[in-house]
């Protein structure tokens, strides 16, 4: 796939975990803990896919959302959930501009295919 | 009385004319041999004119009196024939034209011969009596009406010895007993035999020592159906102010019931909710990581055969707990349903096709449907909706492992709610369990999750609908949901 991906989740083994899956899929990955740190990461260098814990201690994962979306419109962001399917919350990453989200709650071979899925479909939808 | 002299006679006559009844004597031919002042008072003429003259004439002399002269007369004919006293109440128009009514003893006179000497006419005036009488009548028909009225009441009246002296009729509606059927009954008769045999007496102790008792209560209906009631008795007092009984009355709080019961269901479940959206959470974490590292680990070429079939069984086990953790979620969805309007009868024919990819006893269900179309909409989310149906028609299928029928009815109740009814002819669910029935993770099934039917609750209430269990043991269960119209 080879794409750049940067991870943000506060809790090493998912964050860890999710690096191992992208690196199998070829992908270049790089990990941090907190919005402040992903944001200040893209903000400084280029990422094709941002996968967002949307459960984050310190500026929430909805708000790291809204704030890449702003400094680096093009950059995919793709929401990581544990709280299955919540429409409402849903909603409102679409709202800010999020691509798709997974659920910690999903089969691994179900994540792998919705987040090819959905880089998939977003690079469609700019080029 | 004997007269021995001139002195007692002339006392004789001064009784006659000063007692507070009309007197009249009459000659076995009718004629007035005797009057007393009161007689001549009330039909307005002097004593003159109405000895010798047929009683007839005196009495009952105008025209709307005819009938009753008649009647009168009759009596009097058949005093003579018969020789035997009678009696008669009638209207008499007195000299100031106000109606009287009379209730007459007419008494047959002999000789010491036997031979009938004449007839003595006693009237007495009961005017006020009778007018108080009716009105007496219209307060008991005021009061019985009353009671007709208010369906939800019970009013009855003991003796001390608990028998029932007074039951009023519209206690029928709760309790089903008519007033001549259980009238002199013991009131033990409308409790269920453990509160006859101690609390009934216990309650009558507390009447007597503080006036007044008031409790919830089941009371038993004449077919034997509990309902539930707050009971109150009061003291029985007589005129004299002594306690002669006690004074019952009943208020039916079915309704009540059941809607404490739908809240306290809901608290309970929006409580356990919030708890497993938590517990959710925090075990997806690990499970994720889990499930992942394992499902890796299975792709290394390396691994012998023995290890990948353990570390398989691992994670189809961590798999479980991601399903369970799942089912729980979905309990504990805050989301509100997607409201569209929908034609429940629509809704519940789309779910029963799906009926076939459960596994479900082989035994043979009849599934009769009675689904009216054309109901009023109701506003549902339509997943939701067929979820919950879904799920009561696989439970009624499961209650009936030997086979039975399965019906779905359908019908609008007209109070801006339309209904449906889930049966099933399967064992049924014991009062203790009906309590616990919507809990999660409560479940009576080998292999349920006990998830299923707390779900449908937390639907049917985000739908602003009730969902009611009617059951007997060995003879079936009905589901009853409620949904108001869009």
């Amino acid at each position: 796939m080879g794409n750049r991906v940067l991870i943000c989740d506060d809790e090493t083994p998912v964050r860890e975990l999710f690096s191992d899956l992208l690196k199998k899929q070829l992908c270049d990955v790089a990990t941090c803990m907190s919005g402040e740190e992903a944001l200040d990461i893209v903000t400084k260098e280029t990422f094709d896919v941002v996968l967002l814990d949307i459960k984050l201690g310190g500026m929430s994962g909805l708000e790291t959302l809204k704030k890449i979306k702003d400094t680096k419109p093009e950059t995919i962001v793709i929401m990581i959930t544990g709280f299955g399917y919540d429409e409402q919350l849903i909603s409102k990453c679409k709202e800010y501009g999020c691509s798709g989200y997974i659920g910690k709650n999903m089969p691994i071979s179900q994540i792998i295919s919705n987040f090819k899925l959905f880089v998939k479909s977003a690079k469609e939808k700019t080029a | 009385m004997t007269l021995t002299d001139g002195s007692s006679e002339k006392l004789l006559l001064k009784l006659i004319d000063n007692a507070d009844v009309l007197l009249l004597y009459v000659t076995p031919q009718g004629e007035v041999s005797l009057a007393n002042k009161k007689l001549c008072d009330v039909v307005g003429l002097p004593l003159q004119q109405i000895l010798g003259n047929h009683w007839s004439k005196i009495l009952y002399h105008d025209a709307s009196g005819n009938i009753q002269m008649q009647m009168f007369k009759a009596m009097v004919d058949d005093v003579i024939t018969y020789r035997r006293s009678n009696n008669f109440e009638g209207v008499v128009v007195d000299k100031s034209q106000v109606q009287k009514l009379l209730s007459w003893g007419i008494i047959p006179i002999y000789s010491e011969t036997q031979d009938m000497e004449g007839i003595l006419l006693v009237g007495h005036d009961v005017t006020e009596i009778r007018q108080r009488d009716d009105a007496l009548k219209k307060i008991d028909e005021t009061l019985k009406n009353i009671f007709i009225s208010i369906k939800e009441y019970a009013l009855y009246v003991t003796n001390l010895d608990g028998n029932i002296t007074y039951y009023a009729m519209g206690s029928a509606t709760l309790l089903g007993w008519e007033k001549s059927e259980i009238i002199f009954k013991h009131v033990s008769l409308l409790h269920t035999p453990e509160d006859a045999k101690s609390d009934l007496s216990y309650m009558l102790e507390q009447v007597r020592l503080t006036g007044q008792f008031e409790t919830e209560i089941m009371l038993v209906r004449k077919n034997s159906e509990q309902v539930p009631v707050i009971l109150t008795i009061n003291r029985f007092l007589d005129s004299q102010g002594e306690l002669s009984g006690y004074v019952f009355m009943a208020k039916d709080i079915t309704e009540r019931k059941k809607l404490e019961y739908q809240i306290f269901q809901s608290e309970k479940l929006a409580a356990i909710g919030q708890l497993a959206a938590g517990m959710a959470h925090e075990i997806n974490n690990p499970l994720f990581v889990i499930s992942g590292r394992l499902e890796m680990v299975l792709e290394e070429e390396a691994l012998n055969d023995r290890v990948k079939q353990d570390i398989g069984i691992v994670i189809n086990q961590a798999e479980r707990i991601r399903k369970l953790v799942d089912r729980l979620l979905k309990f504990a969805r805050k989301s509100p349903p997607k409201l569209e309007a929908l034609d429940i009868s629509e809704a519940i024919e789309g779910v029963l096709p799906l009926l076939t990819y459960h596994r479900l006893p082989a035994a043979h269900v009849e599934i009769e449907k009675d689904l009216v179309r054309g109901l009023p909409v109701i506003k549902g989310d339509l997943n939701q909706i067929q979820e919950v149906f879904l799920n009561l028609l696989i439970n009624a299928h499961q209650a009936m492992p030997e086979g039975g029928t399965l019906k779905i009815i359908s019908r609008d109740l007209g109070n801006r709610f339309v209904e449906v009814r889930i049966s099933d002819t399967g064992c049924g669910i014991s009062e203790q369990n009906i309590r616990n029935i919507f809990m999660p993770f409560f479940t009576t099934k080998k292999d349920g999750t006990g998830l299923g039917l707390s779900i449908v609750f937390n639907i049917v209430k985000n739908h602003g609908g009730t969902i009611d269990i009617e059951s007997q043991i060995g003879k079936g269960t009905t589901f009853v949901v409620k949904l108001p119209y869009a």
